[in-house]
């Protein structure tokens, strides 16, 4: 796994790659709370190069949302692939997070 | 009929195995990418079930993985001597739930039941048996 953060003017852009599974999910909350902690009111989970999440990734996405929504600020998601979405559709998560087809949709939201 | 056997520690990082495990047998037995994505994510959650809640002597287990591919049937059976646990038992989650009151956690076995045909749970000569069924040719 491999985890980028860029800030700029409007918002928070984490760009996240290869896997997200048991073993390294708890690096990935690490990240995400700095990020939260530091601030952000409005975070960009970019997944283009995100190949694979299990529950403990998607673990880690709920408790973004929960303290971005007692914050009341924005967590978008975009540019999931195919498997990734299918993962969101069964989880029931793609009805309780923004997820976007693409980054300039995410932006602009 | 073909079969394979995968032998894990109850270790995280044993996961890591799995999934080459995987890559290669989707190139054996001609599974779909995608498929063995859904694969490798069903056995990690039910990999990590044992590993986290399975043990609690602190001694070195080892936990058979079989697969058995049947004409377009796959059978994945993971035997375990860990403590006596039906999975199967566990309600699924309210998907119709918001954000604030989804409770964390709680989806590794309902991904299990849902990506996979057919699953079931045996007991017997104190070994813990999950069976997980899939038409790997839809």
């Amino acid at each position: 796994m491999n985890v980028q953060v860029t800030k700029s003017e409007d918002y928070t852009l984490v760009s996240v790659e290869g896997r997200v599974d048991t073993t390294n999910a708890g690096e990935l909350e690490k990240t995400m709370v700095a990020v939260i902690d530091g601030g952000a009111t409005k975070i960009i989970l970019d997944c283009a190069g995100l190949n694979y999440i299990s529950s403990s990734g998607l673990r880690v996405f709920l408790i973004v949302q929960k303290k971005m929504i007692t914050l009341k600020g924005q967590f978008c998601l975009c540019n999931l692939q195919p498997g990734i979405k299918e993962i969101f559709d069964i989880s029931g998560f793609s009805s309780i997070f923004s997820v976007f087809p693409d980054l300039e949709a995410a932006v602009t939201n | 009929m073909e079969n394979k056997m995968l032998i894990v520690e109850n270790q995280m990082s044993e996961l890591t195995k799995v999934a080459d495990f995987l890559d290669n047998l989707g190139e054996e037995w001609g599974i779909t990418a995608a498929l063995v994505f859904s694969l490798n994510l069903v056995l990690e959650e039910a990999l990590t079930n044992i590993v986290l809640y399975g043990f609690d002597d602190g001694n070195q287990h080892t936990i058979e993985i079989d697969f058995d591919k049947d004409g377009d049937e796959l059978t994945i059976t993971l035997i375990d001597d860990g403590v006596q646990y039906d999975p199967t038992l566990k309600a699924d989650p309210d998907l119709t739930l918001s954000a604030e009151e989804r409770p964390i956690g709680g989806l590794g076995i309902f991904l299990i039941k849902k990506i996979m045909d057919k699953v079931e749970y045996q007991h017997k000569e104190n070994k813990n048996f999950l069976i997980l069924t899939k038409n790997i040719n839809p």
